[in-house]
């Protein structure tokens, strides 16, 4: 195996409530190898989006990083200034979010932004800059490419302002790309669209990325391995079709099962896992699974499993479900 | 039309004047209307789930809207046959709840506004309706910022119901939830429809939910009721190639075939529709009739279709 591009090491994340330090992310550890796609999943407030905004630096107070490390190819990027992260940041790791109109400036042209961005970080004249530029928003799929370059973010459809931000992201050649949600707000019909684009790009260009979604669906089609956070912690990764196949943390199948689907007779099945996440600050002592599980025992109640490894399989369970879930 | 039915909405449009401002009538611009519903007919049947799938922008809030009697029509009229008492849920369970009201108090507004049941009987009904939505007795002294979103969407549920309907409207009741609240209230949903025989309008954009919940399915595209079938036909044997597009575009669980589905090109402006077929610019089978004649919805096999052509769609994935 290859050396990871990424290395998250006992990622810790606090939001300082009252004179207490609440966890949302509990020593969170996973890799991303060159070049692959890291799914993240999980419900709201499970970390996921915490993990992405982390890595980059860009947590906002009362959000803290309180410990762990962050290595990008061999490079500790928690122990850069944040005048080195800012170099960082675009350069080396892209990112694309949920609402494109975060990322994009309402009040300069498209061409502008990107232009402006491959500029600061590669050594380009201006022409060459816009040239790119262009060819950039024509690999996106964008009409008309030229019109686009002058137009400003308001005049673009969602769907557009969600290609121009893909392009903004991958225009300075990164080598990781962080996507939270990149489809969550857009229709059907378009979030094919883009998760079909986000693979072309990712097949042309080669760039690892790291997917955060809620949607065990997207993961299905796009993840080459899957992590699952729940309650602030990383609770089963694997590779993507060993995990859907065969999910060993109980809340990973509960996942699957509550998703609408059909069952092998061909009848639309929904089971409901019971209960809810819990809160900010509310994580049950043990397994922060254990008061949803049925197959919860006192161990469970008592005792944090840790991610344990069977074969690049790894599930914090005490009691995993081995061979026997449909 | 039968004796059953609940509603019916026949033709149904609803157009939007353009508002012209003051800069806009110095440069001569005239208003732009805008057809948010155009000739959409269709009726409920008694005890009937009926669903309305369409991406956002299509019309189908606002049919829920003029169904519930919130909106008039522009053109077209809706009928309720016999008397119909209707209650309404809301996709956002955090703006649709008075932040000021007590649990109990919203639950029994609709038994005190029709007067359902005699004074001194309204607790006993709000518990037994919040314990009927999996809340228990004593939550009806809190307030709404005390429960999270599944458990707000169970008030929405309970308040529904205690105004005892003939037939409930739901927009998008579960697109706000994760996905494992959203199984619990779609459990609670078939529940109560099972035990109370409720008729209900559900619109969302999610196929698998519609698939799970409805009886019979509408598609919406750009304004129009496309297609109208039993839930199975829809989707065993499509009739429209955009319901077929649309079933095939959401990604499922299957991680062994990666391929994707987008559907062609970019939905029109709705202020500037088509000529003919409003789906014709997107579909792979548009010939120049589709261009100069707008089809009719017309009974095909169990269902309608506002296609010129008979097309057989059954298992085709659709590739542009």
């Amino acid at each position: 195996m290859t050396a990871p591009l990424l290395e998250v090491r006992d990622l810790s994340v606090t939001l300082a409530r009252g004179g207490d330090e609440l966890p949302v992310l509990d020593k969170v550890s996973f890799d991303i190898a060159p070049g692959e796609v890291l799914g993240v999943v999980g419900e709201s407030g499970a970390g996921k989006s915490m993990a992405g905004v982390a890595i980059i630096d860009l947590l906002v107070p009362p959000l803290r990083r309180s410990g762990g490390t962050i290595t990008l190819g061999g490079e500790r990027l928690d122990l850069l200034t944040p005048r080195q992260m800012r170099r960082v940041r675009g350069k080396r790791i892209g990112f694309v979010f949920q609402d494109p109109m975060t990322s994009l400036n309402p009040v300069l042209t498209i061409g502008r932004q990107l232009t402006d961005t491959m500029r600061r970080h590669l050594p380009l004249s201006r022409n060459e800059a816009r040239e790119r530029a262009i060819a950039w928003l024509t690999r996106t799929g964008l009409p008309n490419p030229a019109r686009v370059f002058a137009a400003a973010p308001h005049e673009l459809s969602g769907g557009q302002r969600q290609r121009v931000v893909i392009a903004l992201a991958l225009c300075a050649e990164p080598d990781l790309v962080i996507a939270d949600e990149p489809t969550t707000a857009l229709d059907v019909s378009v979030q094919a669209h883009m998760l079909q684009l986000l693979r072309d790009l990712h097949e042309e260009t080669g760039t690892a990325m790291m997917l955060i979604t809620h949607d065990l669906g997207v993961i299905a089609k796009m993840a080459d391995r899957v992590a699952v956070f729940y309650a602030g912690r990383l609770i089963e990764t694997a590779r993507t079709e060993m995990l859907i196949a065969r999910p060993l943390h109980p809340y990973t199948a509960g996942l699957m099962q509550a998703t609408p689907a059909l069952d092998a007779a061909g009848v639309m099945r929904v089971k409901a896992i019971p209960g809810s996440m819990p809160g900010l600050g509310a994580t049950p002592p043990g397994c922060a699974f254990h008061p949803r599980c049925n197959r919860s025992r006192d161990l469970c109640r008592q005792v944090t499993p840790p991610l344990a490894d069977a074969g690049g399989h790894a599930a914090a369970c005490h009691f995993p479900l081995r061979q026997e879930v449909a | 039309m039968s004796a059953g039915d609940v509603l019916i909405l026949n033709e149904v449009s609803k157009a939007y004047d353009g508002r012209v401002s003051m800069l806009d009538r110095l440069f001569g611009r005239k208003a732009k209307s805008l057809q948010a519903v155009r000739e959409v007919s269709f009726s409920i049947r008694k005890g009937e789930v009926m669903g309305l799938v369409g991406e956002s922008g299509c019309g189908k809030s606002t049919i829920a809207r003029i169904a519930a009697g919130l909106m008039a029509p522009t053109g077209g009229e809706i009928g309720h046959p016999g008397r119909l008492r209707q209650q309404m849920i809301f996709q956002d369970p955090f703006s649709s709840l008075n932040p000021r009201w007590r649990v109990h108090d919203i639950v029994a507004e609709p038994i005190r506004t029709h007067g359902l049941r005699p004074k001194q009987e309204v607790s006993a009904r709000v518990a037994e309706l919040l314990t009927q939505v999996g809340l228990s007795e004593a939550d009806g002294a809190k307030f709404p910022q005390a429960f999270s979103g599944g458990q707000r969407q169970r008030i929405s549920i309970a308040r529904a119901l205690a105004g005892e309907p003939d037939f409930l409207i739901l927009d998008e009741p579960t697109s706000a939830l994760d996905v494992s609240v959203q199984a619990q209230i779609l459990d609670l949903l078939r529940d109560l429809q099972a035990r109370l025989n409720l008729t209900s309008l559900f619109i969302t954009h999610n196929l698998p939910v519609v698939r799970l919940m409805a009886d019979r399915i509408g598609v919406v595209y750009l304004g129009e009721l496309v297609e109208l079938a039993p839930t199975s036909a829809i989707f065993e044997h499509p009739r429209h190639p955009y319901t077929r597009l649309l079933i095939d575009a959401a990604p499922d669980l299957d991680a062994e075939d990666r391929s994707l589905h987008p559907i062609p090109g970019e939905l029109p402006d709705p202020s500037d529709p088509p000529s003919g077929c409003v789906f014709r610019t997107r579909c792979l089978f548009a010939t120049d009739r589709c261009a100069s004649e707008r089809p009719k919805l017309r009974k095909i096999g169990p269902g309608e279709v506002r296609c010129h052509y008979d097309l057989d769609l059954t298992g085709r994935e659709l590739v542009a």
